[in-house]
């Protein structure tokens, strides 16, 4: 027991935000942090997965690559973009594809064994959640002018009083929109990657131990081989959830009721 | 709850990447697929659509083509009526016209044998008179005068020629 307890302190530790030497980030201390060097990795990955991929799509499709990015793409276009924002949709393709393939490609990078995710922490996820918040609003202020996009929280046909108060928590619920986006997609990465270092200790130990203990080491392990097919899963949901989202938000931003 | 804190680094780094990432691809990989899949798009359309105009036409030139078919079909049976009708009318015409040379020939035949008949009923006459008055002489001898001659001759040949008439 006490040897799992001290486990997992260690798991968490190496979860945490870290220099690559290993030590906490000390506040104002300007290093690169294990989470960020994977998302740079990931950054190369999905630059180099487009780069390449852009030359092999053609009008006939003949590679796979290309077959990939043109599924991609038309994925974002139509289902994340035009489909909540309408056929003007096209022109956010780029920002909502850039977050939704970035997102996807940290959230599968960090699942490499010996990875992190890198919006794994929410160094990331607040950064660009916000980066989200206000590209929506601007977009909506834009569009129906500073005084045009304040008036659309204000709701319609609703008796004075009631309608402050409606318009208050519109205002809040915006508000909190950074937050939720940000902390949905940390939390999920996070608590994932601590589920699969539990099962991993468990079954570790349960190896080394003696006896009938070795042969109930089948469990976790076979245990750890859904978790990971679960985690799969989610990385891509998230990236989903993430990107799609961010479409709703700027089509809430452009057609506002 | 100290995780939830950002650190101003990793704020840094993600907010530089993703920006980096975002006008890299925004510039040269979103534009040029998305452009594609347009393309893609209006060739199928096109394509399609050609499709359609030449089937359409294909149907138009086999309904001609059926129709020219079906002119000329008639158009040899008319012919052929045609000439049926010519060949018919010709054998009419030859059968009639034969049929009027064979009349001809026989009615020429008929006034041939008919003043054949004449003349020899009347050389007959000649003779027979000649005869007559030749045996009148016999039997009643010269005694005869030359007026009562020729009244007797005259009577006869009335006679005769009464007899001659059927």
């Amino acid at each position: 027991m006490e040897k799992i307890g001290e486990g997992v302190e260690h798991l968490l530790h190496e979860l945490s935000v870290l220099t690559l030497s290993g030590h906490e980030v000390h506040a104002g201390e300007f290093v690169l942090t294990n989470y960020m060097f994977f998302l740079l990795i990931a950054l190369v990955v999905t630059f180099l997965f487009f780069m390449i991929g852009v030359r092999k799509v053609s009008l006939v499709p003949e590679s796979r690559l290309g077959g990939a990015i043109e599924t991609g793409v038309e994925f974002v276009r139509d289902s994340l973009c035009i489909e909540t924002m309408g056929p003007e949709g096209r022109k956010y393709v780029p920002f909502v594809g850039t977050i939704f393939f970035f997102v996807l490609f940290n959230n599968l990078i960090g699942l490499i064994p010996g990875s992190k995710p890198g919006t794994g922490t929410m160094g990331t996820t607040v950064t660009w959640a916000v980066v989200v918040f206000i590209v929506y609003n601007a977009i909506g202020i834009k569009r129906h002018g500073v005084w045009g996009y304040a008036k659309s929280f204000w709701p319609k046909g609703v008796p004075g009083p009631i309608a402050a108060v409606v318009a208050l928590l519109e205002v809040v619920s915006h508000l909190v929109r950074p937050l939720t986006l940000s902390v949905r997609l940390y939390a999920n990465m996070y608590a994932g990657h601590v589920v699969l270092g539990i099962f991993s200790i468990l079954g570790a130990l349960l190896l080394e131990a003696s006896g009938v203990m070795k042969v109930i080491a089948v469990l976790p392990v076979m245990l750890q081989i859904v978790l990971y097919a679960l985690e799969v899963f989610v990385a891509v949901i998230q990236a989903y959830i993430f990107a799609i989202l961010t479409s709703v938000y700027i089509g809430g931003a452009i057609h506002t009721h | 709850m100290e995780a939830l804190i950002p650190k101003a680094p990793e704020i840094l780094v993600s907010l530089v990447s993703f920006l980096v990432l975002l006008v890299v691809l925004g510039k040269f990989a979103f534009p040029p697929v998305m452009r594609m899949l347009d393309e893609r798009a209006e060739k199928i359309r096109e394509s399609l659509e050609k499709a359609e105009e030449t089937r359409v036409e294909a149907e138009r030139l086999l309904e001609e083509y059926k129709q020219q078919m079906a002119e000329a079909r008639t158009e040899a049976s008319s012919i052929i009526e045609q000439g049926r009708k010519v060949a018919e009318n010709m054998k009419a015409e030859i059968v009639a016209q034969a049929r009027e040379e064979a009349d001809a020939e026989k009615r020429k035949a008929i006034e041939a044998i008919q003043s054949e008949k004449t003349a020899a009923m009347a050389e007959l006459q000649g003779q027979v008179a000649e005869l007559s008055v030749a045996v009148a002489g016999k039997i009643i001898g010269s005694s005869l005068e030359a007026k009562d001659h020729e009244a007797l001759i005259e009577r006869y040949l009335a006679e005769v020629g009464s007899m001659n008439g059927n």
